[in-house]
């Protein structure tokens, strides 16, 4: 069975990385010099509360080439067939450091990795695809045509209280253009080419979960959906309310947005991601 | 005088401890110079963490022969590699290691064999090498080792002061090979933080052990004006920016070559330039005035120009906020009131001043179209009797030209809050459209003479409340009592936010009390109070 590997970007509910037996690897999250690995170190509940109150802002690194070549040894024992998804190589290093893991190894099995130029419930709802078509048996080959096809289907859109986190860690991408606004806006923002990328601007988050709402009735044929938040469940529960008649609630998965991002998104993001149909 | 050839492993580990222990004095300038490829300002931070475990395995190894040293350092740097640049340094030193292996002792030129072999396989890990990055660097610095090493193949010191000597003017060079750097105005963080490393090995192998104690490493500097200044990091490590200054000296047998030194360590970004009897300087320096008053010891002063760097700061997040729509489109806006226009400007519109008492001549918005470098414009007129004028604007340009009739100052601004960045114009137009009508505008004003409309007797110089341009529906010689009428009349209960600019006319205080008041009677809503500074209306308000 082909071994699926993703980043802990990804924010893939528990339940189906033990089912699917996916391989999550941390990335890491930095106070100082003080160093965590994303998730297994540091919960999403203990992050976003120090995040609020650490007078030192934390940075976020990719997961070392040589963390990689250590899973992709011990899982070569197991399969030889390894595919990872990864982060947008726009906003991490973590696909050249699977990259050079990659190159490392040699031939000990055949290893593909693919740059999702997405991140969380974006490339979450990919990382699921893949594991469950592997589950069903299908080769290496078979799950990265597949992959392929869906990458431009999927898509995340977040809602932010502020640009502030996205700034400082320079992940603003084509956001920068919402800068130095002076009314109060939340803007609705999404991933294009793997850059941060704005929608539209409103005025209030209930204007923005209308807006998110929106662009969830807009698409077509909708395959899977997760939709995500960090420290505000109770939006979470009005965007599940709003998006109930446009998708099955109990086929939408729900996940809590991962310390790393929430180094740059802060702690009020909110996000729905899909995988739209042919 | 250690033999030639008797340099070993525990040497390697003793020198890169020394670099990483000179650059760890560096991580924050190096963080804060860091623009490529993502500003995220953590480039010294990953490099001296993945340092950390190089030294952390170095320690650890029990053989001193520099293959197996090198190869435990290796290992480190892959377990430890953070980051992107922390990625790089750990194929560095897998190169290193791959140029040590099986010798247990070395001389310069194996050094300079191996460091090169470093510099390959750190081109060979990535999957698009970019130059301009620490590669460029080491690579250069690479190749002027072997130069070096081909005529003094023993002189190990030799060769690396030659190697950290190209490298720091390898850094120096970054920015003109990379455009984010030069836009930026600054070098490449990586290469800095590998020229800060080699730099400390180098002084450590040269015994300067107080430097290295005391002293805290050079940083090279861009020597090129920013286009685009940037900001980042965290905003409680920012520190002042300083003058930029700038004159011309004039006199005889000046030397530049000695001013240069003079001032080098004074400041950053220095540049000195000219020949005897003229020499201009630039440098961003705390202290101008001492620098002026070196210069006219030595020659008269011209063209003196001083500028806070700070302010310049300012001015371009002022320049930035008027790149907000992407360039295929711009929105023209007819606006009036300071504070009214810098909103306005903030959400990326252009403004031609006027209004209700003022309005602007179809001359004048043409110009302002005509002035844009888009070819589609969207123009919101927000008043009634500019909206003919805007229309007619179609005839008299090429360009493409789409009028969305706004009424308000309020309708403007949600027509401009509803682009959408990945619409067409088309889409745009319409949600525009759309989004007006959702938008009620409240104008508090004073009463130009006395009358009775729709059963409201009003006195002239009275404050009256009027809904959409249209409807007079409060009268009254208080304004507060006159707006919180306006708004109860215009439905302000069943809204969710509103936003309350006050006039030139209408002191802070007041408006703070109003929009607590407000607060109070509407405890479930939004409220947001901003300056508009508009003359004639005590308050704007849009209700949405």
């Amino acid at each position: 069975m082909v071994k699926v590997v993703c980043d802990s970007t990804a924010d893939v509910p528990e339940d189906l990385t033990k089912k699917y037996d996916i391989s999550v690897v941390p990335l890491n999250v930095i106070f100082g010099t003080e160093t965590y690995r994303d998730v297994t170190d540091i919960t999403p509940d203990q992050f976003y509360k120090r995040l609020v109150e650490s007078k030192v802002h934390p940075t976020t690194s990719a997961q070392s080439p040589g963390y990689f070549s250590e899973l992709f040894n011990k899982l070569a024992k197991e399969t030889d067939e390894i595919l990872v998804i990864t982060i947008s190589s726009k906003l991490s290093a973590t696909y050249e450091s699977a990259m050079q893991a990659k190159a490392l190894v040699g031939d000990i099995c055949k290893i593909e990795v693919l740059d999702s130029m997405q991140t969380i419930g974006g490339l979450g709802l990919l990382v699921i695809k893949a594991a469950e078509a592997a589950y069903g048996g299908a080769k290496l080959a078979q799950i990265m045509d597949m992959l392929n096809s869906l990458l431009p289907r999927s898509h995340a859109y977040m809602v932010f209280d502020t640009l502030e986190y996205l700034r400082k860690g320079g992940r603003i991408g084509r956001a920068q253009a919402l800068l130095g606004g002076l009314l109060k806006v939340t803007p609705v923002l999404t991933l294009r080419d793997g850059v941060v990328t704005p929608v539209q601007r409103t005025r209030s988050r209930v204007q923005a979960i209308d807006t998110l709402v929106n662009l969830v009735k807009s698409a077509r044929n909708i395959e899977s959906l997760i939709i995500q938040h960090a420290t505000t469940p109770d939006d979470l529960e009005i965007l599940a309310g709003r998006l109930a008649d446009i998708y099955p609630k109990e086929k939408t998965y729900r996940h809590t947005v991962s310390p790393v991002i929430g180094v740059h998104v802060g702690p009020h993001v909110l996000a729905v991601c899909f995988i739209e149909g042919e | 005088m250690k033999d030639a050839n008797s340099w070993n492993g525990k040497d390697i580990r003793d020198m890169f401890a020394a670099g990483s222990n000179w650059m760890e004095k560096s991580v924050a300038d190096i963080n804060a110079i860091n623009v490529f490829p993502v500003p995220d300002g953590d480039t010294g931070t990953n490099m001296l963490l993945t340092l950390r475990s190089v030294i952390e395995e170095a320690d650890r190894a029990s053989d001193t022969n520099a293959g197996a040293m090198t190869k435990a350092m290796s290992h480190g740097a892959l377990l430890g590699a953070r980051g992107n640049s922390g990625v790089i340094l750990s194929q560095i030193f897998r190169g290193l290691a791959r140029g040590f292996d099986g010798k247990s002792t070395f001389n310069g030129a194996d050094w300079a064999q191996a460091f090169t072999q470093a510099s390959k396989t750190a081109y060979e890990g990535l999957s698009n090498p970019v130059e301009g990055t620490i590669l460029t660097v080491i690579r250069e610095a690479a190749t002027k080792a072997q130069k070096v090493a081909e005529k003094n193949p023993d002189d190990l010191i030799g060769i690396i002061q030659a190697a950290v000597d190209e490298a720091r003017e390898s850094v120096g060079r970054t920015p003109t090979l990379l455009a984010a750097l030069m836009e930026a105005g600054v070098v490449d963080a990586g290469g800095q933080g590998l020229y800060i490393l080699l730099d400390g090995a180098l002084r450590f192998l040269k015994g300067e052990l107080d430097d290295l104690q005391y002293r805290k490493p050079q940083m090279v500097s861009a020597n090129i004006t920013a286009t685009k200044t940037f900001d980042m990091v965290s905003s409680e490590e920012e520190e002042a920016y300083g003058y930029c200054t700038n004159f011309l000296m004039e006199g005889q047998n000046l030397d530049p070559e000695k001013i240069r030194r003079k001032l080098d360590g004074k400041g950053q970004s220095l540049v000195v330039a000219g020949d005897e009897t003229a020499v201009r300087v630039h440098i961003h320096t705390y202290d101008p005035g001492g620098i002026l008053a070196y210069a006219t010891t030595l020659g008269t002063l011209h063209q003196i120009q001083i500028q806070n760097m700070d302010d310049q700061h300012v001015g371009f997040k002022e320049m930035q906020r008027q790149k907000v729509l992407p360039p295929e489109i711009a929105v023209v806006a007819v606006a009036f009131g300071d504070g009214m226009i810098k909103v306005y400007e903030s959400l990326g519109a252009v403004i031609v001043k006027g209004g209700q008492t003022m309005n602007p001549s179809v001359k004048e918005i043409l110009a302002a179209v005509e002035a844009v470098d888009s070819q589609k414009v969207i123009l919101l007129p927000n008043n009634k009797n500019i909206i003919l004028t805007a229309t007619q604007i179609k005839e008299l340009t090429s360009k493409e030209i789409d009028v969305v009739p706004t009424r308000t100052l309020p309708q403007g601004i949600t027509a401009l809050l509803t682009f959408n960045f990945e619409n067409s114009i088309q889409e745009n137009l319409q949600a525009m459209s759309e989004a007006i009508k959702s938008v009620k505008s409240v104008e508090i004003t004073t009463a130009a003479r006395s009358t009775q409309i729709s059963g409201i007797k009003i006195k002239q110089g009275q404050a009256i409340g009027i809904i959409d341009d249209s409807e007079l529906v409060a009268a009254g010689d208080d304004v507060n009592q006159v707006l919180m009428e306006s708004l109860a009349k215009a439905g302000a209960e069943s809204v969710e936010l509103i936003t309350l600019y006050y006039g030139n006319n209408t002191k802070q205080e007041q408006a703070d009390a109003v929009a607590a008041k407000i607060k109070k009677d509407f405890p479930d809503k939004q409220i947001e109070l901003v300056n508009g500074g508009q003359p004639h209306y005590f308050y704007i308000v849009s209700l949405e």
